[in-house]
């Protein structure tokens, strides 16, 4: 890629959004930069640029998936019930991945067998997920989650939270296949033309039932790194996140048509998310305009967008 | 027995009539209280409510060009609280902070059409932002300063305040009556039998042939988003008057559900396709499930649970008969 094709992408514009807030909340807040506000930065990252990978995915395949934040709500719940009857970490992480998992693949083959439109397949889910979730937890809590589990969510290597670097590394094995691995390609050419994909061999059923389950699996892990994290699961973990992690992908460039966005994008737009919400604790901007702030970003990155690109849809 | 058969998974009118049928007759052979004029009356001012925001998300998705509405629970709240702060806490006049509420909602519809017509950004980014914006501002002017930073419901309303949400006119609720019904009848005039539906149909279903046939795809957008904006205040307005407070959570959750009446109701997602007897066919099933379930003993939350599945279960149903038939 040449120079001058980075500078027009909307990862720079993210990129720069991103250096900018950070520079300003540097200088105007002294805690900014200290490493426990920057760890707590990123653990709390951590699960939605997880999850972002799996959204990333969909929605190049012109899918859409809002029934992640009950997968994930579901997954604590699993998690944490599994944790205080003492189970080993191996079987609880497993537990948390299988049950993000399964619903992420009965998501899919409603999608990719069903022919349904995944916004209808995931908005019922969404709903049906919750009231598992509520029939499961029977409107309890799950608190005092036992220490061995925390150090997913609270652990540090090298100064950087387990959790940042277990997403990086998937951020960095995903990005891989989606660039140079036959099923990655896939993903891209059913987004961008699925008549032209079905016609050139790729299986659009094996493709679309792929990124629905993987998504699962990887917010049924986000799950487990929430329960780490807080150590309390409540009947409404996890209600909206859906909506954090399709702003972190569409923020970080991936068209809503299908065909176009990358993973590094959306773990750039979840840093920005993460770091305006940061920043405005530090500045003690009342938590009530966060969604303020948050919205008018989406819209003004969008703009910056919609100005360079002159009149082409994203 | 076959064109039957083929008939009712065709017209999905049909099919969502028999399955209200079905419903209704369960109910009233199976749940104790159901069948009685006070429960039959009372359950639809539940419906209205929904019913509105169902509408709003109808004529918006319609329009086509991945149209959808988010925001629709943000506004209503947003109105809500604006009309509670305006009566409650500055003391105005009702009927006053009522007009401004729903001007406000305009407002708000207003920004989402200019910015998805004009700016010619997507829906779903719009009504993302502007759900988190108008959330967020509900609960800045939810904040009474008297008691601190928190935001804070307001729940001191003049008596004449609830004549909208729980008044009665000949045993049947007020917002029915007059809101709901002429609303649905203006809906369906402008739908049916004016340019205007026209319009909004060619626009979901073909944006360049409209384009092309003179039909401004702008300004046809921007009406709807502002019409959403317009019903979800109402709804704002009647909630607010018939739970006689305004709470800064109020409308969370209720685009999804919005939603999902809607496509229930046969809107296609894509566009163009939809009609608003199957909308309000789709409303009257949702708000009897709910009512049915509830009498039942059934807990609250297995209604956003069987919302679900009867969005789900119906439109696959319709797709494995669909495809059926074809062979």
């Amino acid at each position: 890629m040449s120079r001058g094709q980075f500078f027009r992408k909307r990862e720079f514009t993210v990129l720069g959004l991103i250096v900018v807030l950070a520079i300003i909340f540097s200088l105007t807040t002294e805690r900014f930069l200290s490493v426990s506000n920057l760890t707590n930065l990123l653990v709390q990252l951590a699960g939605t640029a997880i999850s972002a990978i799996g959204m990333t995915m969909v929605i190049i395949t012109g899918g859409i998936d809002v029934s992640v934040g009950s997968i994930l709500g579901m997954s604590s719940v699993v998690a944490g019930k599994l944790l205080m009857a003492n189970f080993p970490v191996v079987v609880i992480l497993g537990a948390a991945i299988a049950t993000g998992l399964l619903f992420g693949f009965f998501n899919g083959s409603l999608v990719a067998y069903g022919k349904i439109p995944p916004i209808i397949v995931t908005l019922g889910m969404l709903n049906i997920i919750r009231s598992l979730l509520f029939q499961l937890l029977g409107g309890r809590w799950i608190s005092g989650v036992p220490p061995a589990i925390r150090v997913i969510g609270l652990g540090k290597w090298l100064g950087i939270p387990i959790s940042m670097w277990i997403a990086l590394i998937l951020i960095l094995f995903f990005t891989y296949f989606l660039n140079s691995r036959p099923l990655g390609r896939a993903i891209y050419a059913v987004g961008n033309n699925i008549e032209a994909a079905r016609v050139s061999g790729v299986n659009l059923t094996r493709t679309i039932l792929f990124v629905y389950a993987l998504t699962g699996m990887l917010v049924g892990f986000a799950g487990l790194i929430y329960v780490a994290r807080t150590g309390i699961v409540q009947t409404n973990t996890g209600t909206g996140f859906e909506l954090e992690v399709i702003a972190a992908v569409v923020l970080g460039g991936t068209s809503i048509l299908g065909g176009k966005g990358t993973i590094v994008g959306s773990l750039l737009g979840a840093f920005l998310v993460g770091i305006i919400k940061n920043g405005m604790v530090l500045l003690n901007v009342p938590a009530l305009s966060e969604g303020l702030v948050i919205g008018a970003l989406i819209l003004i990155s969008v703009v910056i967008d919609v100005v360079r690109a002159r009149g082409e849809r994203i | 027995m076959k064109s039957v058969f083929n008939q009712i998974v065709e017209n999905r009118m049909l099919f969502l009539l028999i399955l209200f049928l079905i419903l209704f007759v369960i109910f009233s052979v199976g749940v104790r209280g159901f069948f009685t004029f006070y429960n039959l009356t009372n359950m639809t001012q539940y419906g209205v409510e929904l019913g509105l925001l169902a509408l709003a998300e109808m004529l918006v998705i319609l329009s086509g060009g991945g149209g959808i509405d988010l925001s629709v629970g943000s506004m209503l709240t947003l109105v809500a609280m604006v009309i509670g702060v305006l009566i409650g806490r500055a003391g105005l006049n009702p009927s006053l902070s009522i007009i401004i509420g729903i001007l406000a909602g305009l407002g708000m519809g207003c920004v989402n059409g200019i910015l998805v017509s004009y700016l010619r950004i997507l829906p779903l980014i719009v009504t993302l932002a502007s759900l988190y914006i108008y959330k967020s501002l509900a609960l800045i002017v939810a904040v009474d300063p008297r008691f601190g930073p928190n935001p804070m419901p307001v729940s001191n309303f003049p008596e004449n305040f609830y004549f909208v949400g729980q008044f009665r006119v000949g045993g049947i609720p007020f917002q029915v009556l007059f809101i709901f019904l002429p609303v649905i009848l203006i809906l369906y005039f402008l739908l049916e039998k004016h340019a205007f539906g026209r319009y909004l149909y060619g626009v979901g279903s073909n944006e360049k042939a409209a384009l092309f046939s003179g039909i401004s795809v702008t300004r046809v957008r921007l009406v709807v988003y502002t019409l959403a904006g317009l019903l979800s205040a109402l709804s704002g307005w009647i909630i607010t008057s018939r739970i006689a407070s305004a709470r800064p959570d109020i409308g969370l959750g209720y685009e999804m559900q919005a939603i999902t009446i809607a496509v229930l109701g046969g809107v296609n997602i894509k566009g163009g396709e939809g009609t608003i007897g199957g909308v309000v066919l789709g409303v009257a099933i949702i708000t009897l499930l709910y009512n049915g379930m509830q009498l039942a003993g059934i807990h609250q939350i297995w209604q956003l649970g069987s919302l679900g599945l009867v969005l789900v279960g119906s439109v696959f149903l319709n797709q494995l008969l669909l495809a059926r038939r074809k062979f």
